[in-house]
Parts: structure tokens; C-alpha cells; sequence
């Protein structure tokens, strides 16, 4: 009986050992933020800090588009096609911004969930894989963008420069997040997502309508960031050719440096895109304050994303990438 | 059989993170033997047969086969040393052709100057193939043109036409028909008497009885015991996997009870294009309805077809109140329960908590307030209740579903319909590949929801178990019903088998 205890006990010691482990992957995004943040700001005496406003600025839209591509990534899909997304949508809200600006949101919504749907419907109707439908959509819309752009930018109203402000968008990126954060972790939405992510044929026998449920993320991702073209555009205040170009990617490395699996599953967490978004943010500002060529800033962040993918990647689900 | 020693093995140590699947086992397998290897889920039965066929690497120990020691570091360097195994699941590859399967890492011998000479290769295993007797599975044809079965005679081709020193079978028999089993049975008998060893898995103890010369019992990765197997009787068998008398009631006992007269379901004319064909039958109340037949008659679909999670089904499932199953979240919403034979794939969600894993399909009746939200601690202890009640073992509900063994895996799932209560619980296959202990467990357990009013399909390969806990069987052959028969204390095996085949 005594050996039997002792074996009880060591068994919980290398438990905990295990859930240290577990720990310790999950605050390492959170020190790694706070880390290259100082660090910057001792590199660039400071000068981080006091324009902490136009760095914050970047980030808005990444993060907003990245919630629904976290969903979308959750139950181990993939998006490509969210940089055409918000270019297309930055149109749309551009052009109808000069007869009425509350239309205006709502038209970049509707654009991006109806890529959204077609998304959705080659991937579930079609039985395609989702990277390669999103790839497929990401050029055919590219394309629309370059066609639209080809004589000159699309400007949206003059009147839009007024809701450049930082409330407004720090309000509106809070309120998204705030309800996108109760959704995922609160109710039976985010449950479900990691259930599809991290076994989809047991999830459908456990009653959740697979195929429902992945065609209207699809839709609700484009959605979202449709709504982030609204955002881009009072920014922006025009579209080119090359808008939103390669926001994908940066979703992408965003999510992954925020430490989210990217088969998706039982270990995605929330806080994945907030700190994610803002350790991008943080790190491409950083890099070019401190006066990193563009080229130079590419190849460290590909280092750097390959670093984190392998310390991420949750290997023993990584064929379920659908 | 000789005493001449063919496998020492010697200090053997396996570990999975926590786990630790083989401690310190030391045994000796002799030549011209059969060599049964027993013990309950987890005992590290397959552990140990998967070091030695190079499929896990060795932590610690050594296995000396005919006095040198091996290190095999995949499946085709323990075939050079004379080792191979049949695995308990598929382990042939779809998309290559029979020829190439069973030569699988043995291709050199038909590559000249560089090219293979698939011709050559073909027609030597088309030669296998016909000294086995499997004449109509045709060397060049793909495997995935042949079903389970056929396929795991392929594997067994593959396993043993090198006449290797040791072939190792897996739980292999449980995934096989009557037909299958003698075939492999035959095959076993002949390595034997050529000399060779044969390592037997199987939780089948009078099969283990039958064809194994000597056994070898594992519990919780610890060496227990090696006996002669015409020294043993099954219970002894059971006394040294548990570690204790079985004791307690295994099957139902009660003969003389009355079905109720209450239908709480009703199939009709249910039929999946090329599976089943016009199955018709009714639930009732409180009752345990059996089906039966081979593992092809189509009775596996008949449960799928019940849960609404058939493709293409025709015909209509109609509970008592009127309500039509068509999709599984109509079914589950209207308490019908589903465990599937595909455990892995369609039961448990592998990669999540157990937790979360017996919440799913009960998030609804959990969610509170007008914005239907979810509270982790109401969650946590939803899960823990069913969790312990069923007796998961477990460090606790967040540890994932992956880490379990089959047992264990199934109490996850049984705990989960029981958390949401279901009123028609429909169990494919429910004690596959589950040791006594926990077969125990579940047999009573369907027993108490038989009592209290929840009525139960069970659908078994087992016939013994259909024979030990059903108020009526159903025997399915070719995708139709083929005859019912009731509870009673004369029914045998035999008269299942008459109409299953």
C-alpha cells in the first residue's frame, strides 16, 4: 500500500511538471510582448513609447480581421483570403461613404461576408480544402481590386477623415473583442469551434451541425472584416491596387506569435489574438524605428515565425489541418 | 514444442510522459510455441510487442533473440531480424497494390540496375497468395479495392511468407469474422509446428485457452506470472489479470421478465442504399434489443440510421410522441444516445478534456441567463459528477481524452449521454477491445438503465454478450433481417450463427 502511494505521488509531481510546461507556453507570448517592448524603448531611447498613438494605429484592423480568422483557425481551418477581404470591402465603403456613411459600414459588411460565403460554400459544399479555396478566392478578388484601381485610387467621402480618431477606433476594436472574447468563452460557440478543430467527425456525433457551423464562420470572419474596412478606410482615406494586401499573413503570424496552434483545437485561447496582434505590432514598428531596412524586416520575421511555429505546433493534431 | 529459448527479454522499461507502460518486465519465449500475452486495458500487452517490432524505441532493457540482442528501429529492420507483427487496426497502406503492401520495405530484391521489375513482384506474390489459399485476392489489383477482412489476410501474407522467427498478432481476431479467425488460425498452427514462435494478443480468454501453449500476464506494466495453459481455467486467467477474485454479476441473470408493451421507437422500411434494405422493428420501454450478425450484414448501420447520422437513408425513424429522426441534433434533442464502434474517430473528441468531451452535447441544458452563457465551475462540476459516477479513471476532468485507454475512453462517452440523460441509448460495439473489469462495469450499468425505464440497443459481434444481456436479438445478414429470437436461458451461439450465415 505504502509503494502505492509514493507511486501516486511521484505520478502528480511529474503531472505538475507537465502542467509547468503547460504554463510556461502560455505566459511566454505575454513576457515576450512585454520583453521586446522595453527593449525597444531602450533601443529607440523612448521614442516608442511617446509615439505609442501611431504605433496603436496599425493595429486596429489586424486585430479586428484576426478575431475572425481565430475563429476560423479554431476549428483548424485556414483564410487566405482576408487581405482581398478588406481590399474589396475597402472599395465598397469607400464608394457608397459619398452618399451615406452608416450604409457605408454596413455595405463593407455585407461585401466581406458575402466572400465570406463563397469561401464557405467551395469549402463545404465542394468538399475543397480551406487554404486552397482561400488562395483561390485571395487572387480572383485581387484581381477585381486591380481592375477596379486601374485608373486610379478609390476615394472614399472627405467627410470620413472626421472619424479618424483613436476613441473611435479603440472603442470600436474593444467593443468587437469584448463580445468576440464572452462568445468564444462563454457560451457554446467557442466550445463547439474547438470540438470541430480538435475532432470534427466526434463533434458531429455529438449533435453540433458541422457543416452549418463552418459555413457561417466563413461568413462571420468576412464579416468582421468587413466591418475592419471601415476602420482602414478612415485611415487610409483611399483605396489602391495594393489594399490589404498581405494582411493575411499578417493575421497569420499574428495569431501564431500569440501562441495559438495553428491546427487549432482544445488549446487556441482568446488572449492568443490580442497579444499576438500586439506583439506584431510592436515588433515591425519597432524593427523600422530602429531603422531596419523593409528587406531586412521580412527575413527577421520569417526567422522569427518559423521560432514560434515550432514552439507551437501541437504536433500529434497537426494532420487534422482541413 | 521445444524449450529451447528463442526471446529473452530482459528488464524491459516504457514509459509515456506520466505513464509508465512497461516496468522491469523479464520473460522468455521459447521456440514452436504459441505464447499468449494477457492482462486488462493499459497492461502494456502492446507496448511491449511494439518495442519489439520497432515500432516504439526502447527506453531501457534488452530483448536476445536466439542469443543476440536486437534493436529494431522500424518495422522493416525487425523483419530482417526476423520479427513481424499483425497489427490489431488496418496496417496495410490504401493507394499502393497488394503486391507492393506485402513487400513494403522489401523492394530491393526486384530492383535491377535501379528499376523495379514490377512484373517479377506481381507474379511472387500472386505465388503467395495462392500457397495461402487466397487465390481470388489478385496481386496487382489496389488494396483499397478489398474489404477489412480480405485486407487483413493480405497482412497476414505479409507478416509470414518470410517465415520470420516471431510473428506477432495483435488483437487481431476481434476485428475478424469466424471465417477470418479459422483462416488465421490454420496459419498460426503451421508457423507452430515449422518451429517458429508465435507472440498471441487477445482479450478473448477461452480463444487464448484454446490456441496458446503458454501465457504470459501483465498488469499495469508489471510482469505477474508465465503458466501453462492446460493448467488454467478462464477464471484462473481472470484471477491474475485483476489481481483479485472476480466477483459480482457479469451478465443478467433474470430469465422471466416481461418486455413492456410501450414503443418508444419505431424503424421503418429503413434502408441505406447498398448497406441495409428495409429494416423494420420496434423499441420498447425499458427493454435491451440486441442485433447481431457479421461485422458486414449491415448491422453497424442500423444504429447510424437510428441516430440520424446515416447518409442517404430512406424510410423513417419515429419515436413515440411522433417526432421524425432525420439528423443527429434531432436526435440527441430528443434523447437518443449513440456510441460508436469507431471510438477514436466518432465517439470521443480525441484532442479535447474529458470535460469537455461530456459537456458537448449537454452546453444548452448548462447555458444560463438571457444570453444563454456558461459558467466554468457549473461546467467542471457537471463533468466531474458523470465523470466520477462512472468511475473515469483520471487526474482529473481537464486532462485530455487522448491520454485514456479504450476503456477508459468509453466511460468518457457512456458518462456523456448519461449526463444528458438520454431516455434511448444505442451502443455499437460498446465493450470492443475492453478488458473484463470495465466490461463488468458496463454490463451493470445497462442493467440499471434497463431498470429504470431507459431502453437500450445494443450491437454486438460478441454473441455471447447479446446472448448474456438482450431481451430480443435481431440477426442481420446481406444488409436484411433474418430472424429474432427472445431471452432464454437454452439460447447458445449456435442457433445465432445458424442465422447469421
Amino acid at each position: 500500500m505504502a509503494s502505492a502511494n509514493t507511486k501516486t505521488i511521484s505520478k502528480e509531481e511529474e503531472l505538475k511538471k507537465f502542467s509547468i510546461m503547460t504554463m510556461l507556453r502560455r505566459v511566454l507570448p505575454i513576457i515576450g510582448l512585454i520583453a521586446i517592448f522595453i527593449l525597444f524603448n531602450v533601443l529607440t531611447g523612448g521614442r516608442m513609447m511617446s509615439n505609442m498613438n501611431l504605433v496603436l494605429s496599425q493595429v486596429y484592423v489586424t486585430m479586428i480581421a484576426a478575431m475572425g480568422v481565430f475563429f476560423i483557425m479554431s476549428m483548424g481551418g485556414l483564410d487566405f483570403s482576408q487581405g482581398s477581404i478588406l481590399g474589396l470591402s475597402s472599395i465598397v465603403v469607400c464608394m457608397i461613404s459619398k452618399t451615406n456613411i452608416a450604409l457605408a459600414i454596413v455595405g463593407g459588411i455585407a461585401t466581406g461576408a458575402a466572400i465570406g460565403a463563397i469561401n464557405g460554400f467551395f469549402y463545404i459544399n465542394r468538399k475543397i480544402k480551406s487554404f486552397i479555396v482561400t488562395i483561390c478566392t485571395m487572387f480572383l478578388f485581387r484581381g477585381i481590386i486591380k481592375y477596379l484601381t486601374t485608373d486610379a485610387p478609390i476615394g472614399g467621402s472627405a467627410l470620413l477623415i472626421n472619424y479618424d480618431t483613436t476613441t473611435l477606433k479603440l472603442t470600436c476594436t474593444l467593443i468587437i473583442l469584448i463580445i468576440g472574447f464572452i462568445a468564444f468563452r462563454y457560451t457554446k460557440f467557442g466550445t463547439y469551434l474547438k470540438a470541430i478543430g480538435a475532432g470534427e467527425k466526434a463533434a458531429k456525433f455529438a449533435g453540433i451541425r458541422t457543416d452549418r457551423m463552418k459555413f457561417l464562420i466563413y461568413v462571420l470572419a468576412g464579416a468582421i472584416t468587413g466591418f475592419a474596412a471601415f476602420i482602414n478606410v478612415i485611415k487610409v482615406g483611399s483605396v489602391t491596387s495594393s489594399g490589404g494586401n498581405q494582411l493575411e499573413t499578417q493575421i497569420l503570424i499574428a495569431l501564431v506569435l500569440g501562441g495559438m496552434p495553428i491546427s487549432g483545437g482544445a488549446n487556441v485561447r482568446f488572449e492568443n489574438i490580442i497579444v499576438g496582434s500586439l506583439l506584431y505590432i510592436v515588433l515591425n514598428s519597432g524593427l523600422t524605428m530602429i531603422g531596419i531596412t523593409t528587406q531586412m524586416l521580412q527575413l527577421i520575421q520569417g526567422v522569427i515565425f518559423l521560432v514560434f511555429v515550432a514552439v507551437f505546433a501541437d504536433r500529434k493534431s497537426l494532420q487534422v489541418i482541413k | 514444442m521445444s524449450d529451447e529459448i528463442r526471446l529473452q527479454v530482459k528488464n524491459l522499461c516504457k514509459s509515456f510522459g506520466v505513464t509508465k507502460a512497461v516496468q522491469n518486465v523479464s520473460f522468455n519465449i521459447n521456440k514452436g510455441e504459441v505464447h499468449a500475452l494477457i492482462g486488462e486495458n493499459g497492461s502494456g500487452k502492446s507496448t511491449l510487442t511494439n518495442m519489439l517490432t520497432g515500432i516504439h524505441p526502447i527506453d531501457s532493457g534488452t530483448f536476445i533473440l536466439d542469443g543476440k540482442e536486437i534493436h529494431p528501429k522500424n518495422q522493416v529492420e525487425a523483419n530482417d531480424e526476423g520479427v513481424s507483427i499483425i497489427v490489431q487496426e488496418l496496417g496495410t497502406l490504401s493507394g499502393l497494390t497488394v503486391a507492393e503492401n506485402i513487400f513494403l520495405g522489401h523492394e530491393d530484391k526486384f530492383v535491377k540496375y535501379g528499376i523495379k521489375n514490377t512484373n517479377a513482384m506481381n507474379k511472387e506474390a500472386d505465388n503467395l497468395l495462392e500457397k495461402y489459399g487466397f487465390s481470388r485476392i489478385k496481386a496487382s489489383h489496389m488494396i483499397d479495392e478489398y474489404n477489412f477482412e480480405d485486407r487483413k489476410l493480405v497482412e497476414i501474407v505479409k507478416a509470414t511468407y518470410f517465415s520470420p522467427k516471431i510473428v506477432v498478432i495483435d488483437e487481431t481476431t476481434t476485428a475478424l469474422s469466424q471465417e477470418g479467425r479459422e483462416e488465421l488460425y490454420k496459419h498460426m498452427e503451421r508457423i507452430r509446428s515449422e518451429g517458429n514462435t508465435i507472440i498471441f494478443i487477445s482479450h478473448d480468454l477461452p480463444e487464448i485457452l484454446d490456441k496458446s501453449d503458454t501465457i504470459t500476464v501483465l498488469r499495469d506494466g508489471v510482469y505477474i506470472d508465465t503458466v501453462k495453459s492446460k493448467d488454467m481455467s478462464e477464471d484462473d486467467l481472470k484471477k491474475l489479470m485483476v489481481g483479485r477474485e472476480v466477483t459480482g454479476k457479469y451478465y443478467r441473470t433474470d430469465y422471466d421478465e416481461k418486455i413492456s408493451n410501450e414503443v418508444v421507437l419505431s424503424a421503418k422500411n429503413v434502408t441505406v442504399p447498398g448497406i441495409i434494405e428495409n429494416v423494420s422493428f420496434d423499441l420498447h420501454k425499458g427493454e435491451i434489443l440486441g442485433f447481431g450478425g457479421l461485422s458486414e450484414s449491415g448491422m453497424h448501420e442500423v444504429g447510424k440510421a437510428i441516430f440520424g447520422a446515416s447518409f442517404d437513408r430512406e424510410g423513417s425513424v419515429t419515436l413515440a410522441d411522433g417526432t421524425q429522426i432525420n439528423d443527429i441534433p434531432t436526435a440527441i434533442k430528443h434523447s437518443i444516445a449513440y456510441t460508436s464502434k469507431d471510438r477514436d474517430n466518432e465517439s470521443v473528441v480525441m484532442n479535447q478534456s474529458i470535460g469537455d468531451n461530456i459537456c458537448l452535447p449537454s452546453l444548452d441544458k448548462l447555458a444560463s441567463g438571457p444570453l444563454r452563457l456558461l459558467s466554468d465551475k457549473k461546467l467542471r462540476a457537471f463533468a466531474g459528477k458523470y465523470a466520477k459516477e462512472i468511475s473515469v479513471k483520471m487526474v482529473n476532468t481537464d486532462q485530455f481524452v487522448s491520454e485514456l485507454s479504450g476503456g477508459n475512453k468509453q466511460k468518457v462517452v457512456l458518462a456523456r449521454w448519461i449526463g444528458k440523460d438520454s431516455d434511448i441509448i444505442v451502443l455499437d460495439s460498446p465493450t470492443r477491445g475492453i478488458d473484463i473489469k470495465v466490461k463488468q462495469d458496463i454490463y451493470q450499468l445497462m442493467d440499471q438503465m434497463r431498470k429504470s425505464g431507459k431502453s437500450i440497443i445494443m450491437i454486438s459481434e460478441e454473441l455471447m454478450e447479446l446472448i448474456g444481456m438482450c431481451d430480443r436479438i435481431i440477426i442481420m445478414r446481406d444488409g436484411k433481417l433474418n430472424g429474432e429470437l427472445m431471452r432464454s436461458p437454452d439460447m447458445d451461439e449456435n442457433s445465432l450463427i445458424s442465422k447469421m450465415v
